[in-house]
């Protein structure tokens, strides 16, 4: 038997334990390229007080989860009640308030409309924010690789991103995801 | 609930049916018992019956509105006008999985059924070869993919509704021509291991095959270009081909199994590249098993997968391993005794076969390498990337070239030996011919693009050739008469090849001339696009039977002359809530306009896309030629073997009993 | 010259039917803009969607990265700076043309390498050739008997064309 009659047997098993590895993966997974990057420039106002101005530097010398949300977003409010848990346990989270309309040149609701909705929606499903920050043209999210709500990135106390996630967050996400680095954070400070 | 009782009793009398064909017609040819070989007919009709039985119950399932069966929960609802009812059975993983076995069964049986002229020894291995791998589709469906879970005691008034994409009459032929294609690759891939199993690769074996690996080709031409045609007027983003990997998934198959074909050819003629067309039988289904995998055990993120499921996934892993490996190392064992290589010069119509199977095979690894190196490159820890467009085109921009130079030359070139000279002089003349063509269609144009340019040339390069080949065989004097005494299989030939030569004037035309126009229109504004003017009339509201939407009104004017009128839809569906785009086409045989209404952009203005697309139609008609060219050769006479021969060939057969080459 | 014939007749097409001054959903200037346009939104993929390009997909991120196209595109910035500027924020996934790297390089080395060993294979092959044709009796048995049920004329193939 001639060895070349055995390369597509050999080929076609490479490309099997490929696929089977390929089933435990989501191919839909993908990492931040914002993973060790510093937050981008940016000078937004606070959504319910357009005098107040934030910038990259409100993140400084925090560890701060930037929840990506909406008022429109059926997900995030899933995630509202845990996010409250802890920012009660003593987890800085700050939002980022991600206006839905495709265009921003045509608004379905006038900013009053949004502090309202927001705040009946914080009233009755718990508030983890310090404050939100208002991304009215998504000019921010877009420097951020955002790609919808919910999303979110913890941001460590030099400004620079540490860690990101796509999706809800829930117990099994924040201590597989972002735990691990609120560890080093706290023994840190023992120092 | 007797539904799915029924349904599930169907399925296991087929499994019965498979596991009996697999093994009683197997062992029978190895311990000469003739009867035992003898039974393999009339079990793939068992098969077939209650494969078909199963599927009717389903049928009635979703006819009846029966959402106790999960599936038609899923998938239906009370409100789905009847047809979609109907075609709503293979619009989910399940169900179309069910039809998928239903063509395998049907399949089967036509071997059955149109085989006399095979030896009964041979029609044994290939029917028990079917039977086998049926087993594993049934299993699959008993184990892991049941299209007839029953919900109760707790089931839903109504149903979830179909998916909108599916809502129309593309998705009634595509899937059923696609998967006719698919699984057509099974038959020549069981002649192939029948082959292999008896030590026996005689051409005779291509001969038998050869029909069958027609016919699924020319089913899954037909299923691409109704899938291609289908994304066009459906998705609402006039494009025709996105290179996604459920395009891919059934392009591979395709472009394995037009190698297969040629490949065939070459067997059947010429006794030579055996152990290659075998290779190539056996990659042909491998591949359409692969884009099964693909598909629906979700490891790719595409246009349209079947909810995941990883079970799922595992089981058909799991069967491409045991399916394609063995038969790779059944190949690996016994393809090696059978090199039995003729004589031929380098110039030679073998060459140029052997030539057009390597290119098409090199196309085959880039659509697969392109499709799974995504998934490699993230398991290395890397990131994700994307393959796609402008990957694909460009290799296939540059496969393409030598890909159609040898298609035009190959069927002018002689068996065994070619003289250069007549050769040379003959690419002389189609070149000078073509180029002229090509310069024609490209120098009128906006512009001047060489893609289109050298897109074109190769198009009249096949043309002027073939019509060239038809005439010298015809001879002179010529006259049409003579033209009926070339056989059948010759003009499917010439088809397959005219087809291809549209088919690619078509997508250079298209890819290169067609222009497209992004505008916000008020009512009353028009907007001019090669020399036809759009006028916007405004957008209305519209229900549906099972809808609500916007649309949109667009005169079209030429020379101020109204040519057609546009309307273009937005519809929601009231179940799913899923917007869904429905352009607005005015088709000729010359070029397509095509309108789809975007989103509401205030007061009365709207979003509009439009596009002037030339010659977008001679992609599909290409590709129907080709089909045609494929049922043309599948009807030869030669393929029609008469039942007497049959004796003859058993004795001929018997008296080289298998175990005798075993020895290699 | 031809420029201008060309002007001149997309000026007299313009004007033969009063149409009105249309707004374009991303206006640009210059041709190159305009074809630089189509080609990024056509090769840049929504990084929200299952698998469709910007161009169309009507997800929010998609008509946000399509407005940032626009915009950067007006600002002078080129076909390669605009790409490197999406794959900042999104990475490589992002675009559709995959970046060459250590294992990307396999597109295009696994078919050059298929080829390659084709031909090689093909030229040693003939070089062996034809040690055949005695192992081969009873395959040429049946084969001729098929051929004798067989009216086509596959032997006599190709008439007088080499002369």
């Amino acid at each position: 038997m001639p060895t070349s009659k055995i390369v597509p047997l050999g080929l076609f098993l490479l490309l099997a334990i490929l696929l089977f590895n390929g089933l435990f993966s989501d191919p839909a997974h993908r990492d931040s390229p914002f993973i060790g990057r510093e937050v981008p420039t940016f000078n937004l106002p606070d959504l319910m007080d357009r005098e107040i101005k934030y910038q990259a530097s409100t993140f400084n010398n925090h560890y701060t989860l930037l929840n990506v949300w909406g008022t429109w977003c059926l997900t995030c409010k899933v995630e509202l009640p845990y996010l409250t848990r802890l920012s009660e346990s003593g987890v800085r989270i700050v939002g980022l308030y991600y206006e839905q309309d495709s265009d921003p040149m045509f608004k379905s609701q006038t900013l009053p409309q949004v502090q309202a909705d927001v705040t009946q929606t914080l009233i009755q499903l718990g508030n983890p924010f310090e404050f939100n920050i208002y991304d009215e043209y998504r000019d921010l999210s877009f420097d951020l690789g955002v790609t919808g709500a919910p999303e979110s990135f913890l941001i460590d106390p030099n400004g620079v991103i540490v860690a990101h996630h796509v999706g809800d967050i829930n117990d099994r996400v924040w201590q597989s995801v972002f735990a691990p680095h609120f560890l080093t954070n706290t023994s840190n400070r023992g120092d | 609930m007797i539904l799915s009782e029924l349904g599930h009793f169907a399925l296991i009398l087929s499994l019965f049916f498979a596991g009996m064909l697999s093994v009683v017609p197997m062992v029978g040819s190895y311990t000469n018992n003739q009867r035992w070989m003898g039974s393999a007919p009339t079990l793939a009709v068992g098969m077939f019956v209650f494969t078909l039985i199963a599927y009717a119950i389903l049928t009635y399932g979703f006819v009846t509105d029966d959402f106790s069966l999960s599936y038609v929960a899923n998938h239906s609802n009370s409100l789905l006008p009847l047809h979609y009812k109907v075609t709503a059975v293979w619009g989910g993983h399940e169900g179309s999985f069910l039809l998928w076995v239903l063509m395998f069964t049907l399949w089967t049986l036509g071997v059955a059924l149109f085989s006399q002229g095979i030896p009964t020894l041979m029609l044994a291995r290939v029917l028990s070869v079917l039977g086998l791998v049926a087993c594993g589709f049934y299993l699959f469906m008993l184990w892991v993919s049941d299209p007839f879970l029953s919900l109760l005691p707790f089931f839903p008034v109504d149903g979830q509704d179909l998916n909108p994409l599916l809502q129309d009459f593309g998705m009634i032929i595509h899937p059923p021509m696609l998967y006719m294609g698919y699984v057509g690759f099974a038959v020549a891939f069981s002649f192939a291991i029948a082959a292999l199993l008896s030590g026996k690769l005689d051409s005779a074996w291509a001969r038998w095959s050869r029909p069958w690996a027609l016919a699924a080709w020319g089913f899954l031409t037909v299923g691409l270009a109704l899938g291609s045609w289908w994304a066009y007027y459906e998705l609402g983003w006039g494009g025709w081909w996105f290179w996604d990997p459920s395009e891919n998934a059934a392009l591979m198959p395709w472009l394995a199994g037009t190698a297969l074909i040629h490949s065939l050819a070459i067997t059947e003629k010429r006794k030579i590249f055996k152990s290659w067309t075998v290779l190539l039988a056996i990659c042909a289904f491998s591949l359409s098993l692969l884009g099964t995998f693909l598909i629906r055990s979700g490891v790719l993120v595409s246009v349209h997968t079947f909810a995941s499921d990883p079970s799922r996934g595992l089981f058909i892993l799991g069967m491409l391993v045991v399916v394609i490996g063995s038969s790779l190392l059944l190949y690996a064992l016994r393809a090696s005794s059978l090199k039995v290589e003729g004589r031929y010069g380098l110039i030679s119509r073998e060459v140029m076969l052997f030539g057009n199977n390597v290119l098409l095979s090199v196309s085959t690894l880039v659509v697969l390498v392109g499709t799974l190196l995504p998934l490699v490159h993230q398991q290395l820890g890397r990131g994700a990337i994307s393959v796609g467009e402008p990957f694909f085109n460009q290799m296939f921009t540059l496969l393409i070239v030598p890909f159609a130079l040898l298609v035009g030359i190959g069927p002018l070139t002689r068996w065994k030996s070619q003289a250069p000279a007549y050769l040379l002089r003959q690419m002389l003349y189609a070149g000078t011919i073509a180029l002229a063509a090509a310069l024609l269609l490209v120098l009128p144009q906006s512009h001047v693009s060489y893609l289109a340019l050298l897109g074109f040339f190769l198009a009249f390069w096949v043309l002027v050739n073939t019509v060239e080949e038809v005439r010298l065989r015809v001879g002179k004097p010529f006259n049409t008469g003579k033209l009926t005494q070339l056989s059948l299989s010759h003009w499917g030939m010439v088809l397959g090849h005219i087809g291809f030569a549209i088919l690619l004037t078509g997508i250079a035309m298209v890819s290169n001339y067609g222009v497209e126009k992004d505008v916000k229109l008020s009512p009353g504004e028009s907007v001019e696009l090669s020399g036809y003017r759009f006028a916007f009339e405004g957008v209305k509201g519209i229900t549906g039977p099972n809808y609500r939407g916007n649309q949109g009104r667009i005169i079209v004017y030429r020379d101020n002359q109204k040519i057609t009128e546009l309307l273009p839809e937005k519809r929601q569906y009231n179940v799913q809530k899923s917007v869904m785009t429905e352009a607005g086409i005015d088709s000729n045989l010359w070029r397509d306009l095509f309108v789809a209404l975007g989103e509401p952009l205030g007061e009365n203005q709207w979003a509009v896309r439009i596009y002037y697309k030339p010659l977008v139609v001679w992609i599909w008609l290409g590709a129907a030629i080709m089909a045609l060219g494929a049922l043309c050769s599948i009807c030869d006479k030669r393929y029609r073997v008469r039942a007497d021969n049959k004796r003859a060939a058993d004795i001929a057969h018997q008296a080289t009993p298998s175990p005798a080459l075993n020895k290699g | 010259m031809f420029r201008l014939l060309l002007m001149f007749f997309a000026f007299s097409v313009l004007t033969s039917f009063h149409v009105l001054a249309v707004e374009e959903r991303y206006p640009l200037q210059t041709k190159q803009q305009q074809v630089w346009f189509q080609e990024l939104t056509a090769d840049l993929r929504c990084p929200k969607c299952q698998n469709q390009n910007i161009a169309d997909s009507n997800a929010t991120v998609s008509i946000d990265m399509k407005r940032k196209v626009h915009a950067l595109l007006l600002e002078g910035k080129s076909k390669q700076e605009i790409v490197g500027y999406m794959k900042q924020r999104y990475g490589d996934f992002v675009y559709y043309q995959p970046p060459v790297n250590q294992t990307t390089i396999f597109l295009w080395l696994i078919p050059c390498l298929a080829l390659i060993i084709a031909i090689w294979l093909f030229f040693s092959r003939r070089g062996e050739k034809v040690q055949s044709e005695i192992v081969d009796e009873n395959v040429d048995h049946i084969d001729e008997l098929l051929l004798s049920m067989d009216d086509d004329s596959t032997h006599q193939d190709n008439g007088d064309q080499g002369k």
